[in-house]
């Protein structure tokens, strides 16, 4: 059987399974590759015994120069960080369009870019889905966020839902809201990037999950947010110069004619024209309702990405920062159709990337550096190999800074020391809690490196949207909440998540082996969400308490200082 | 002064629910368009091409978010003080 005709066959056998709604896993991967920076261990393509590449010395060149050079910028970060303030935030001196690309750089990862783009491969139109879903988030960022969540914080979104709430009680939910969140990102993003740096550069996996934790150690402890802000801006650059180049090529192929770089995919694929229009991969709308509101929900609850905003000086430049985000991504998000559809054209008849059996070396994750080894030859193959490690040290970097403040700042010298704490002290354990998270990552990449942690992966985004983001938006949008509605809101919100995705089919079925999920949807935010919201609500407006009384009482000068900003006045409701 | 900060902000927050609205409705419609029958016309070719009204639909959808984040920092920025 011929490599293509091997392909053929599995794509059907894939569409067979999609028709009869057995495409979760599928969806699963894709969502986790999207969301979650180097998390490839989650697609089931990486998962297991890995086929190494061979080593590709372009590849480590590049890498040892990004390296070297992030290394150097860590150093001249630590030179400037010297308060907590530097460290949680790079003292607010980051500019709007600096933040913007690092905002865009969380999202515009390499997994997004292997992800999406093996996907397209596998079955062309329906992988823009998570494209779309990753994208939506950041005008509403714009529009109902960014500004009055910079005006109210300081450091973590936490600031500002203890505003006008008793600060110790919704401080703590908002806490274990932000360290689950970050927890069961950084494990899908440990195992990811064992495996994925296997893969590309045939490095143990043990030694590829402690290097990637001791260079982020190095980056984060020393440099703080400066340095890993720099970072992932350095690395988003480079991706978009890396799809830029990629798609290019492609459209040089096809003679910089869309209709021909179509047609050629459509008669390489066994799926014909099929793959220009939705239904391949995915056709039940809900299935599809569920993945878009975990997506778009989950971007405005994730607390490492909520911290950013508070990087800038201004709310002005917090603005700025998800406008230019926003451009960055579209941008991205524009030439994957390129770089997908072209995957298609250039790499489904080429034997180059098929082994003796007919399988893609790697996987379909792998289709895009496939696409780039064919139309770039081995420096783009190494470029693009490069910047792929480089985003899993820039994600694991920025979620190391949101852990560590949750506990140093959030914890430490907001409930325990009362918002007094000596800053010498608080500085010197958030540099701690920052190896103590170096050392947990590690730690939990290797105890789960066997485990299919697609559904770890499908957990951060879900409780973010459930748990953060009603908390969020209700404290700055609606005068009836009270502590009690929003404890027991988010603790629902936590609780149902978690129970939806135990008894749904990535858990019931693929982990614990069940023949049927209790559950019919992976991401349950579209319902989790809603009773999150709704049991907010009914526990705020029937609350008679005085406590109740003071929360309500204190959202006019909220109001008025997310609006105007803290020059405006000094806060009197954060005092209570 | 307060009541004229207060009138302000109110009319702030209805242009950013307004602008959220929009932006909910149109992301939602990626979904009624592509995946029920309500929208079985945009999964067709257009004219001659290969290009399909699903493929024209994606970086619509993109391009007109960025054009009303546009809209709403023009508006945001125009004779206001917030």
């Amino acid at each position: 059987m011929s490599p293509v005709e091997y392909f053929h066959q599995k794509i059907n056998v894939f569409s067979r399974r999609t028709k009869m709604n057995s495409i979760a896993s599928a969806i699963v991967s894709g969502l986790a590759l999207v969301l979650f920076a180097g998390a490839v261990g989650a697609a089931g393509s990486i998962e297991g015994e890995i086929e190494t590449q061979p080593l590709n010395p372009v590849a480590i060149i590049m890498f040892l120069i990004f390296v070297a050079a992030t290394l150097g910028i860590s150093y001249w970060a630590s030179r400037r960080t010297q308060t907590s303030q530097d460290f949680y935030t790079a003292g607010g001196e980051i500019t709007g369009l600096q933040n913007g690309t690092a905002i865009a750089g969380d999202f515009m990862s390499a997994a997004s870019f292997l992800g999406i783009t093996g996907l397209m491969y596998l079955g062309g139109y329906d992988a823009l889905v998570l494209a779309i879903g990753a994208f939506a988030g950041w005008p509403i960022m714009l529009f109902l966020l960014a500004k009055r969540v910079r005006n109210l914080g300081s450091f973590t979104f936490t600031d500002v839902v203890s505003m006008r709430l008793d600060r110790k009680p919704i401080r703590l939910v908002a806490i274990m809201g932000t360290i689950v969140v970050v927890l069961l990102y950084l494990i899908a993003q440990m195992v990811g990037a064992g495996k994925l740096i296997q893969l590309l550069f045939g490095l143990p996996y043990e030694v590829a999950v402690i290097s990637v934790s001791i260079l982020v150690l190095a980056y984060v402890t020393f440099g703080g947010m400066l340095a890993t802000t720099w970072v992932q801006i350095v690395k988003a650059v480079l991706l978009l110069i890396g799809v830029t180049i990629t798609a290019f090529l492609v459209m040089v192929q096809a003679g910089f004619s869309f209709d021909t770089l179509l047609l050629a995919a459509t008669e390489n694929h066994p799926q014909g024209r099929a793959i220009l229009a939705p239904g391949v991969l995915f056709d039940d709308p809900i299935q599809i309702a569920t993945i878009m509101v975990s997506m778009l929900f989950g971007v405005l609850g994730l607390p490492h990405i909520l911290m950013r905003l508070f990087t800038v000086p201004t709310m002005q430049e917090a603005k700025k920062s998800a406008f230019y985000a926003s451009i960055f991504m579209g941008y991205f998000y524009l030439t994957l159709i390129i770089i997908g559809f072209g995957s298609i054209m250039v790499v489904y008849n080429n034997p180059d990337f098929f082994d003796s059996n007919g399988k893609l070396f790697g996987g379909t994750n792998m289709v895009a550096i496939h696409l780039a080894s064919a139309v770039g030859g081995d420096l783009l193959t190494g470029f693009m190999s490069a910047v792929t490690f480089a985003t899993i040290l820039a994600v694991v970097s920025g979620l190391t800074v949101s852990g560590a403040a949750a506990i140093s700042h959030d914890l430490y010298a907001e409930v325990l020391c009362d918002g007094k704490p000596d800053p010498k002290k608080e500085l010197n354990l958030t540099r701690i809690t920052t190896i103590v998270i170096g050392v947990i990552a590690v730690f939990l990449g290797i105890l789960f490196q066997n485990e299919n942690v697609a559904f770890i992966a499908t957990m951060p985004m879900v409780v973010a949207a459930s748990v953060n983001f009603p908390i969020l938006f209700f404290s700055l949008f609606w005068q009836g909440l009270t502590t009690r509605g929003a404890i027991l809101g988010a603790l629902v919100g936590l609780v149902s998540s978690v129970v939806l995705i135990v008894i749904g089919p990535q858990v019931w079925v693929s982990v614990l082996g069940f023949e049927e999920a209790l559950f019919p949807y992976n991401y349950p935010a579209l319902f989790t969400m809603p009773l999150a919201m709704i049991t907010t609500w009914f526990f705020s407006v029937s609350d008679k308490s005085a406590r109740a009384v003071i929360d309500r009482s204190n959202y006019h000068e909220l109001l008025i200082r997310s609006e105007y900003g803290p020059d405006d006045g000094e806060l009197a409701v954060a005092k209570h | 002064m307060d009541k004229n900060k207060i009138e302000a902000i109110r009319l702030k927050t209805r242009r950013r629910l307004l602008f959220t609205g929009i932006t909910l409705v149109l992301y939602f419609s990626y979904v009624v368009l592509n995946y029920t029958s309500l929208g079985s016309f945009i999964r067709q070719p257009i004219g001659d091409s290969l290009i399909t009204g699903s493929l024209v639909l994606f970086p619509s959808l993109i391009v007109i978010f960025i054009a009303l984040e546009v809209l709403f920092l023009f508006l945001n920025s125009r004779g206001d003080s917030i």
